[in-house]
């Protein structure tokens, strides 16, 4: 059955092996020319903060993102579109050519078919998301994204990539399972899959490890690497907003205490004298850098328990298969 | 006398897809080795009643048991046993005729590669022939092979003969009674083509409007019913005992196909015997209301006993 799994979708298998390959050579030179306009920019002693020093200074400056947001967006997409490309059509594809009419009446029973697909389908999507994984890396340290656990990087970094990529692989063989058109399985797969993706990241990732908070300068508010999740003026003794308040509840007291008013150039007190006479403290709540590698290992697990439902949902839908 | 054993047993079987019923209370026991024609009118329900022997398709009502086993548990005892041939012939379209052949050979433990081979050899099918390449007659041939091969205790073939040429059909039937003869298998085949039929079937499953009209022993069939000519404007009185299946009638005449229990003499009747063809159709004629429950089955006559 693995032979004939692999007899089955080879085509499609072997289609994702070539344009995965063709996008780790796109990802090595883009790489490579961004690093090339990096290493340029830092060994003239261009500075950051004024990259049009020089027209080298610039044109290197210019340089070193000149992929960044298309890789970006690349790197994003990965997962999704090679999950559902490999998964849809593990049971979709059969059903619509009828041709599991003719596997489910060999000697096999359909658990042990749709599982010896799945294994196989899924084997594949790993092992090239998975040797992605280390070039994705690659390509965002080149291109000095150092805050690695910021949403922007967090998710194109690591081996959360191959999670999210077998999560996608589950969500097309259950939708192929269930709406039984290859067609009608893509389309569901691609809103649901980054439904699931966006909501995971904005609502469930930041609580996902407890967060810290650190009192800081509001003039200077540095915080490094870390992820900022919140800021705002606290009562002092408070690392979260009381009962009944938001994190922006106090910036009216601060802003009237500041006494901006229109048209005016300075304001009336300064910040350190407003944060002591209606007693606040500036507070960020962030997930520190060093979290990292713990909040990659708690979100795939979350995506994989999720694939692993979908799973249980798909036999249920093969076993139970009416028409 | 030890009763024989049954192959493929319904009872009150149906399928409804929305709200019509694809077939209802289809009830019928088909015993070991037999070679068996599943007849009637496109729509009658023959393929939906192959797919639930075949476990394909699960019933919405009634129950099908295949030597004793439920195929809807989808267990590999049943599977292992039963041949299934879907209408649709499905064959991995981008495989070789080889590949297909090591599929079913990696699948099924009693798998019979040198039969399977020498069957399409026999057919000029080349084995490195790409399946969706050949002819729609040549995939008939592989999918039909993928069933024979597999040596399955019961086969359920629906439209065996549909695109295969004459040669072929004549080829399948020898096939089929050979497998019949060595393996003790039983055969289940649907088809229009009856008088193809008639030749190697010893069984009839009569199926029309979703019902079950007619399941029984060929011979039983054709001793059991008469056709009854009148040359008259007027039909004469029937002979007692004589239930009506169809009749047409002319100005001149007016035929009668009836089932009986016993010989019919009667002067007014002209009284023949019917082919296979005949009654058949003379079933799928009748008016659904009266020929419901007409059909003789077997626990019907005396001397046959319960199961």
């Amino acid at each position: 059955m693995i032979w004939a799994t692999w007899r089955m979708h080879r085509s499609i298998f072997l289609a994702s092996i070539g344009v995965s390959a063709a996008f780790a050579i796109w990802l090595t030179v883009t790489g490579l020319i961004d690093e090339h306009a990096w290493t340029i920019f830092t060994s003239h002693h261009c500075s950051l903060n004024y990259p049009g020093s020089s027209v080298l200074c610039s044109s290197a400056y210019a340089g070193r993102g000149l992929f960044s947001s298309i890789n970006s967006a690349l790197c994003n997409a990965l997962p999704a579109v090679l999950g559902l490309v490999l998964g849809v059509p593990i049971v979709a594809g059969e059903i619509q050519q009828n041709t599991n009419r003719l596997a489910w009446s060999q000697t096999i029973t359909r658990t042990r078919w749709v599982l010896t697909k799945i294994g196989v389908g899924a084997l594949v999507t790993a092992g090239i998301m998975g040797a992605l994984a280390p070039l994705m890396w690659w390509w965002t340290n080149v291109t000095e994204r150092n805050d690695r656990i910021l949403p922007l990087n967090f998710d194109i970094s690591g081996f959360v990539d191959v999670a999210y990529a077998l999560f996608a692989f589950m969500l097309g063989v259950a939708l192929g399972a269930v709406i039984r058109r290859i067609g009608w399985a893509f389309a569901a797969g691609i809103p649901l899959f980054v439904a699931v993706r966006l909501g995971e990241r904005d609502y469930i990732r930041p609580s996902l490890l407890s967060a810290t908070s650190v009192s800081v300068s509001p003039l200077n508010p540095g915080h490094g690497t870390d992820w900022v999740l919140n800021t705002g003026f606290l009562p002092l003794g408070d690392s979260t907003p009381p009962p009944g308040q938001t994190w922006s509840s106090s910036s009216q007291a601060i802003n009237s205490c500041l006494g901006y008013s229109p048209g005016a150039q300075k304001a009336t007190h300064s910040i350190t004298y407003c944060q002591k006479v209606l007693r606040l403290h500036y507070e960020l709540q962030i997930q520190p850098a060093s979290h990292f590698w713990a909040l990659q290992a708690v979100e795939s697990a979350i995506f994989l328990a999720v694939a692993g439902a979908l799973l249980a949902l798909t036999v249920l839908a093969v076993r139970r298969w009416r028409t | 006398m030890s009763e024989a054993a049954v192959a493929l047993e319904t009872s009150g079987l149906g399928k409804r897809y929305g709200r019509k019923w694809g077939l209802e209370d289809c009830s019928f026991r088909l015993p070991t080795g037999r070679i068996a024609a599943l007849v009637g009118p496109n729509g009658a329900g023959k393929s939906t009643l192959l797919r639930m022997a075949a476990g394909i398709t699960r019933p919405t009502a009634g129950e099908v048991r295949v030597f004793g086993h439920s195929p809807q548990e989808q267990t590999v005892e049943v599977l292992r046993q039963v041949g299934y041939l879907d209408q649709e012939r499905p064959l991995y379209r981008s495989f070789r005729v080889e590949e297909m052949l090591r599929f079913g050979r990696k699948l099924n433990p009693t798998w019979d590669d040198s039969a399977a081979r020498g069957y399409l050899a026999e057919l000029d099918i080349p084995p490195g022939g790409k399946v969706g390449n050949l002819s729609v007659g040549q995939q008939a041939q592989v999918a039909l092979t993928m069933c024979l091969a597999k040596r399955p205790a019961l086969l359920l073939l629906d439209e065996p003969v549909a695109a295969l040429d004459p040669v072929a059909r004549e080829g399948l039937m020898h096939v089929l009674l050979r497998s019949v003869v060595d393996d003790n298998a039983t055969v289940l085949l649907s088809s229009h083509a009856i008088s193809d039929l008639a030749t190697v079937c010893d069984y009839v499953i009569i199926l029309s409007a979703s019902h079950v009209h007619v399941a029984d022993d060929l011979d039983y069939v054709l001793a059991s019913h008469r056709l009854l000519v009148a040359s008259s404007e007027e039909a004469p009185q029937l002979p007692p005992g004589v239930v009506v299946v169809s009749t047409t009638s002319s100005e001149r005449q007016t035929n009668v196909l009836v089932r009986v229990e016993q010989p019919v003499v009667d002067p007014a009747w002209q009284v023949m015997e019917p082919t296979l063809e005949e009654i058949v159709i003379a079933y799928l004629r009748a008016p659904k209301s009266t020929t419901a429950t007409a059909g003789p089955t077997r626990a019907d006559r005396p001397g046959e006993g319960a199961r």
